[in-house]
C-alpha cells in the first residue's frame, strides 16, 4: 500500500464518529466524516475516497438509497453499518452494490477487517487475473478447474467448482444468496434459494474437514455466504 | 268520538231528508215521485259515503219512510199500496249499503296506510337509533330502550339465552316477569311469527340468518305482525353490528399493541446498539497504544456519556414498565412549587449542564401532591426542552400554585413542534422529524410524563408559542394551602 487510503465515514451519530474516526486514523487511513446522505453523495465526488463506511440509519435518506447514489457515481467499496436487527435492509444494500456489512454493536477489529478486505478487492482487481488461488490448505486452479488439498485432488461438479471459484474470487467478502444464485444459475433462479442450499451442502461435504462445523464456507444467516481466506481454527 | 261522529252524521242525514221533504211536500206542484226519490238518494249517498254502515242504513230507512208517508199514495200513511214503491225502497237500501261499504273499505285502507306509515316511520327511527349503539356491553339494554321509546310500548325487552337461564334487558314503565318457558318455546319455534304469552306479551325470536339468538318481547300497544318482525330483524342486525364493532375494536387493540411491541424493539435496537458500538470501539481504542493523552481523555468521556445515555434509557424503560403495570402509586405530601422545580433540575443536571435556565416561581403556597412523581414528570419536560433546542438558547420554567393545584410550564426557544407531529408528541416512541437527527432522546420521555400525570389525575399539553419555541404545560390538581 504505497499511498494513504482515504475513507469517508458516514454516520449521523456523534459518538460513533468520535470513536471510529480516531480508530481509523490510528491505522493510517485519512478520514472524512459526514452525518447525512446528501453530504455523503457530495463528499464522494469532492473527496474521492477509496472506501465509504456507511451507516444505514441516516436522518435524511434511506441507507439503501444513499448506497445507490454512491454506486451511480463510483465503484468504490462500501462497507455498511447497520443497527437494525432485520436483515432485509443489509441484503438490499449488498444487492445494490455495497461490498460488506458490519452489524452494530461491532468491535473495532471487525470493522477494520471488513475495511481491509474491501480495499484488498480493489487492489486485486487492478492486478492481473491470477490463475490459481490458495485458501487455507486448498488450492483452487481456475484455468484447469481443479481443487487440490495437499496432494489430493478434490473432485467437484462444474456447479460446485463455479460456486467455490465465485466465493474464492471474493474471498472474505459476503455474497448475498441472490447474487450467488444470479451468478451461477442466472437471473431467473434468484427466487429459488433451495438450489443454493443443496449445492452448499454438497460443497461443504467435499472441502470442509468437518462439514457440520464449517471453517471455509461460512454462512451469514439470512444474508449470504462468505469464504474465509484464513480459515477459522478448528 | 266515533259514536258522536255517527250521531252527528245521523242528525245531518235526518236534516237532509227533512230539507228535501218539506218544500216538495208543501208545494207538490214542483215534484213528482221521481224527483223526490232522487233527492232522497243524494242524501243517502252522502251519508253513506261519509259515515258508517248502520248510519247509512238508518238514514235510508228514514228516507224510505218519509217517501212513503209524504209522497206515495195513500199519502199520510205508512202503507205501500203500489208494488213499485217496494222497488224504490229496495233501491234506497242497496245504494246505501254499496256506498257505505265502499267508503268503509276506502277509510279502512287509509287507516291501514296511515298505521303502516306511522310504523314505518318508527322503524326508520329505530334503525337510526341502533346505529348509535357502538358498545356491545350495553347494546341489549339500549336496544330495548329504543324499541320501547320508538313504539310507545309499556314494556320492551331483549331476552338472550344464557347457559341455564335468560338474561332479560328490559325497558319501559311496566314491570313484567317473563316466564322462561314462554321464552324458550318462542326461541325454539321454527316460524319467525310472533306469539302471545297469557299475560298478553308478544314474543318473537331474534334471528341472525336462520339461527335464533334471542327473543324480543313487547307489551302495552298492539304492533302489526309485520312490524314486529321488522323490529326483531333490526334488533338482530343491531346486535350483530355491535358484536362486529367490538371484534374490530379488539382487533385494533391487538394491532396497536403489536405495533407498540415492534416500535419498542426497533427503538431499543437502535438506542442500544449505537451506544454499545461506541462504547466497544472507544474501550478498545483505550486499550491500544496509539492514543495520546488527550485522545484517551476524549474516548473515556465518550464512554461515560454513552453509559449515561444507556442508564437513562434503562431508567425510562423501567419507569414505563412501572406505569404500564400500574405499579406507580401516589405518596402525598405538602410541597412548594420551588422544591419540585429544584428537584427536577438536579435530576437532569447532566443534560442541563451549561444551559441558561430561567425559573419563575409565582407563589409561596403549598400544594398537597406526590413530589416524586411530579418531579419525574417535570424532569422529562426539561430533558425534552434541552434536547430539542440549541445549547445556547434559554429554557424557561414557570410554576404557579392556584386554587386548583400546581401548574408547571416548560418553554424552549427551539424550532417548535412541526404541526404534523403535534398530535403525536405524547405517543410512545414517537419521535418527530426533528428528533431523527438526535439520538439522545429515547422517544419515551413525553409518554412517561403523560403516564405519570395520568396517575396524578393531571393533564399535560403541548403547544407552539407565537414567537417560536414549544411550550409544555402540566397541571397537577391538588389541595392547596
Amino acid at each position: 500500500m504505497t499511498r494513504t487510503m482515504r475513507i469517508l465515514l458516514v454516520d449521523d451519530d456523534v459518538s460513533i464518529q468520535r470513536a471510529v474516526a480516531p480508530l481509523l486514523r490510528s491505522r493510517g487511513y485519512e478520514v472524512d466524516v459526514v452525518g447525512t446522505g446528501a453530504e455523503a453523495t457530495n463528499a464522494v465526488s469532492d473527496k474521492a475516497p477509496d472506501l465509504v463506511v456507511l451507516d444505514l440509519g441516516l436522518p435524511d435518506l434511506e441507507g439503501v438509497e444513499v448506497c445507490r447514489r454512491i454506486r451511480k457515481q463510483s465503484k468504490m467499496p462500501i462497507v455498511v453499518l447497520s443497527a437494525r436487527a432485520g436483515e432485509a435492509e443489509k441484503v438490499a444494500a449488498l444487492d445494490i452494490g455495497a461490498d460488506d456489512y458490519v452489524t452494530k454493536p461491532f468491535s473495532a477489529e471487525e470493522l477494520l477487517a471488513r475495511i481491509r478486505v474491501a480495499l484488498r478487492r480493489v487492489s486485486e482487481a487492478e492486478a492481473p487475473e491470477v490463475e490459481r488461488v490458495e485458501v487455507g490448505d486448498l488450492t483452487i486452479d481456475y484455468s484447469r478447474h481443479r481443487v487440490v488439498r495437499g496432494d489430493d485432488e478434490i473432485r467437484l461438479t462444474p456447479k460446485e467448482f463455479e460456486l467455490l471459484a465465485l466465493l474464492a474470487r471474493n474471498a472474505d467478502r459476503v455474497l448475498t444468496h441472490r447474487a450467488i444464485l444470479k451468478a451461477i444459475w442466472g437471473p431467473n433462479a434468484v427466487d429459488q434459494p433451495e438450489h443454493l442450499w443443496v449445492l452448499v451442502a454438497q460443497l461443504r461435504k467435499k472441502i470442509e474437514p468437518d462439514p457440520g462445523n464449517p471453517r471455509y464456507l461460512l454462512s451469514e444467516p439470512w444474508v449470504g455466504y462468505r469464504l474465509a481466506s484464513s480459515p477459522l481454527a478448528p | 268520538m266515533a259514536i258522536s261522529a255517527d250521531v252527528r252524521h245521523l242528525f245531518l242525514g235526518s236534516a237532509g231528508i227533512a230539507l228535501i221533504t218539506l218544500p216538495l211536500w208543501r208545494w207538490p206542484s214542483f215534484s213528482n215521485s221521481t224527483t223526490v226519490a232522487l233527492g232522497y238518494l243524494i242524501v243517502v249517498l252522502l251519508v253513506a259515503a261519509t259515515s258508517r254502515l248502520w248510519v247509512a242504513v238508518t238514514t235510508s230507512i228514514a228516507a224510505m219512510l218519509a217517501f212513503n208517508f209524504f209522497f206515495l199514495p195513500p199519502v199520510g200513511a205508512f202503507v205501500i199500496a203500489d208494488p213499485h214503491n217496494w222497488i224504490a225502497l229496495f233501491a234506497f237500501l242497496v245504494v246505501s249499503l254499496v256506498a257505505s261499504n265502499l267508503s268503509a273499505v276506502a277509510r279502512d285502507r287509509t287507516r291501514v296506510a296511515e298505521t303502516r306509515r306511522d310504523e314505518l316511520a318508527r322503524l326508520l327511527d329505530l334503525s337510526r337509533d341502533v346505529l348509535l349503539i357502538t358498545d356491545s356491553d350495553e347494546a341489549h339494554a339500549r336496544l330495548a330502550g329504543f324499541i320501547a321509546r320508538r313504539f310507545d310500548l309499556e314494556y320492551a325487552a331483549i331476552c338472550m339465552p344464557q347457559e341455564s337461564e335468560w338474561a332479560v334487558f328490559r325497558a319501559g314503565p311496566r314491570e313484567l316477569t317473563l316466564d322462561p318457558r314462554d321464552l324458550s318455546s318462542a326461541f325454539a319455534s321454527a316460524e319467525a311469527d310472533h306469539r302471545f304469552t297469557p299475560e298478553g306479551v308478544s314474543l318473537i325470536p331474534l334471528r341472525l340468518g336462520t339461527k335464533p339468538i334471542g327473543v324480543v318481547a313487547a307489551a302495552g300497544r298492539p304492533l302489526e305482525p309485520g312490524t314486529f318482525e321488522a323490529v326483531a330483524g333490526i334488533a338482530a342486525i343491531a346486535l350483530e353490528r355491535a358484536q362486529f364493532l367490538d371484534e374490530r375494536k379488539s382487533a385494533e387493540l391487538a394491532r396497536q399493541s403489536e405495533e407498540l411491541k415492534s416500535a419498542l424493539l426497533a427503538s431499543l435496537g437502535h438506542d442500544l446498539r449505537t451506544p454499545l458500538t461506541a462504547i466497544r470501539v472507544a474501550a478498545s481504542n483505550l486499550q491500544a497504544s496509539w492514543p495520546s493523552e488527550l485522545e484517551r481523555r476524549e474516548q473515556s468521556d465518550l464512554i461515560l456519556a454513552e453509559v449515561d445515555q444507556l442508564t437513562r434509557l434503562f431508567q425510562n424503560i423501567l419507569e414505563m414498565a412501572r406505569i404500564d403495570a400500574g405499579a406507580v402509586t401516589e405518596d402525598m405530601r405538602w410541597v412548594a412549587a420551588s422544591e419540585i422545580v429544584d428537584a427536577a433540575r438536579s435530576r437532569v443536571e447532566h443534560t442541563l449542564r451549561g444551559r441558561n435556565l430561567r425559573i419563575a416561581v409565582e407563589s409561596d403556597r403549598l400544594a398537597r401532591l406526590d413530589p416524586r412523581l411530579t418531579t419525574a414528570a417535570l424532569s422529562q419536560l426539561l430533558e425534552n426542552a434541552a434536547q430539542y433546542s440549541a445549547a445556547d438558547l434559554p429554557i424557561e420554567v414557570a410554576a404557579t400554585i392556584d386554587g386548583s393545584g400546581l401548574t408547571l410550564a416548560v418553554r424552549d426557544h427551539g424550532p417548535g413542534i412541526p404541526p404534523a407531529d403535534l398530535p403525536h408528541v405524547f405517543e410512545r416512541f414517537y419521535r418527530g422529524a426533528n428528533a431523527k437527527r438526535r439520538r439522545s432522546g429515547t422517544g419515551m420521555g413525553l409518554a412517561i410524563a403523560r403516564g405519570i400525570l395520568a396517575v396524578e389525575r393531571g393533564t399535560i399539553s403541548a403547544e407552539n408559542c407565537a414567537d417560536g419555541g414549544a411550550r409544555f404545560t402540566m397541571v397537577v390538581p391538588a389541595e392547596v394551602k
